[in-house]
């Protein structure tokens, strides 16, 4: 019973390897990562195997699914964006996948780990700037002096807008990582109180850990679109300079 | 309730959505910008606290812009 909210991250090694060094032993978190890729990989071969013309219901959920990234996509990125929707769609159904899998109790959120958001936020992030430097060479460092800028400003507005390039990839991983352990902790610490009050006020926090975990649910939905449509967004940064930036679209 | 594809939809799931976007935007520019302040202090000025204080001054600026960024992508509703 006294045990820590925290205690449900905590990483055993199960095969301890080393290779050169580094640790690279299989630990829970790996081994769901493995779950999540068989999950998710099996339901979507078996929903693009049917290939109806009137959907089942897995079927339509894919089309749907899929639908919904595409137009993520074009409202983001526009047409010539469509060549990074295998990207955008691997990254959505990992995340979402992760989110959902670890939900079931007992099991592992790949994605409360920072480690993991952070790879994925940082891959993308140096994806958007070497296809930015590749489309515009070093028109591309135009980025860190927004269009209307008075001269005497650009000196300090330099630093900013280094800053705030810096932080884009660090938000998109601290915002991943954090929901996903925050609702996890939340969870276990209402859970806690619900077999340590007992009967006479249990019902409490039990009543509460329900109306939470149906709000995880929706936050897992949330915190992929959240994930995907900015990889979409920091992409299309890079294919339109300015584009989107001072107009309102 | 029944949940359809996109909770992102949902109104009540995209004001969280926004919620969360704003905060973290606000809150990774200051750690980013008292980052490289302390990177400054201590690899490249010995200059304790100064340039700690002017990054994370300019991770506040930052911050806001880029807050300010996410909300005028907003679709209009």
């Amino acid at each position: 019973m006294e045990e820590s909210p925290l205690h449900q991250f905590e990483l055993q090694n199960w095969i301890p390897i080393s290779l050169g060094g580094f640790d690279i032993s299989i630990n829970k978190a790996v081994v769901f990562m493995w779950i999540v890729v068989l999950v998710a990989a099996v339901l979507m071969v078996m929903a693009g195997s049917a290939r109806k013309l009137v959907p089942g219901k897995l079927q339509s959920l894919a089309e749907m699914m899929v639908d919904f990234i595409r137009s993520m996509i074009l409202d983001t990125m526009g047409k010539e964006g469509m060549r990074f929707f295998p990207l955008v769609a691997t990254l959505f159904v990992f995340i979402l996948f992760s989110n959902l899998i670890g939900l079931i109790p007992g099991s592992y959120t790949v994605t409360s780990q920072i480690i993991v958001t952070a790879v994925f936020s940082f891959v993308v992030y140096g994806l958007s700037l070497v296809m930015g430097f590749m489309l515009h060479g070093a028109k591309f460092l135009g980025i860190l002096v927004p269009p209307g800028t008075p001269g005497w400003l650009v000196p300090l507005m330099i630093p900013i807008e280094i800053i705030s390039q810096v932080a884009r990839p660090v938000s998109l991983a601290v915002r991943l990582f954090a929901n996903m352990t925050a609702g996890h902790v939340m969870l276990a610490v209402l859970f806690s109180l619900t077999i340590g009050g007992g009967l006479l006020v249990g019902w409490l926090p039990f009543a509460f850990t329900v109306a939470i975990y149906g709000l995880e649910f929706g936050i897992a939905f949330i915190q992929a679109y959240i994930f995907s449509i900015l990889t979409c967004v920091y992409l299309g940064d890079a294919f339109h300079l300015h584009g989107h930036d001072e107009h309102a679209h | 309730m029944g949940f359809r594809m996109a909770p992102p939809q949902d109104p009540l799931y995209a004001g969280l959505g926004q919620a969360i976007r704003i905060a973290t935007d606000l809150l990774a520019a200051l750690i980013v910008g008292g980052a490289l302040g302390w990177v400054c202090d201590t690899y490249v000025f010995d200059s304790t606290p100064w340039s700690m204080i002017i990054g994370l001054l300019m991770g506040i600026v930052a911050g806001m812009r880029n807050a300010y960024r996410s909300i005028q992508r907003w679709p209009k509703t």
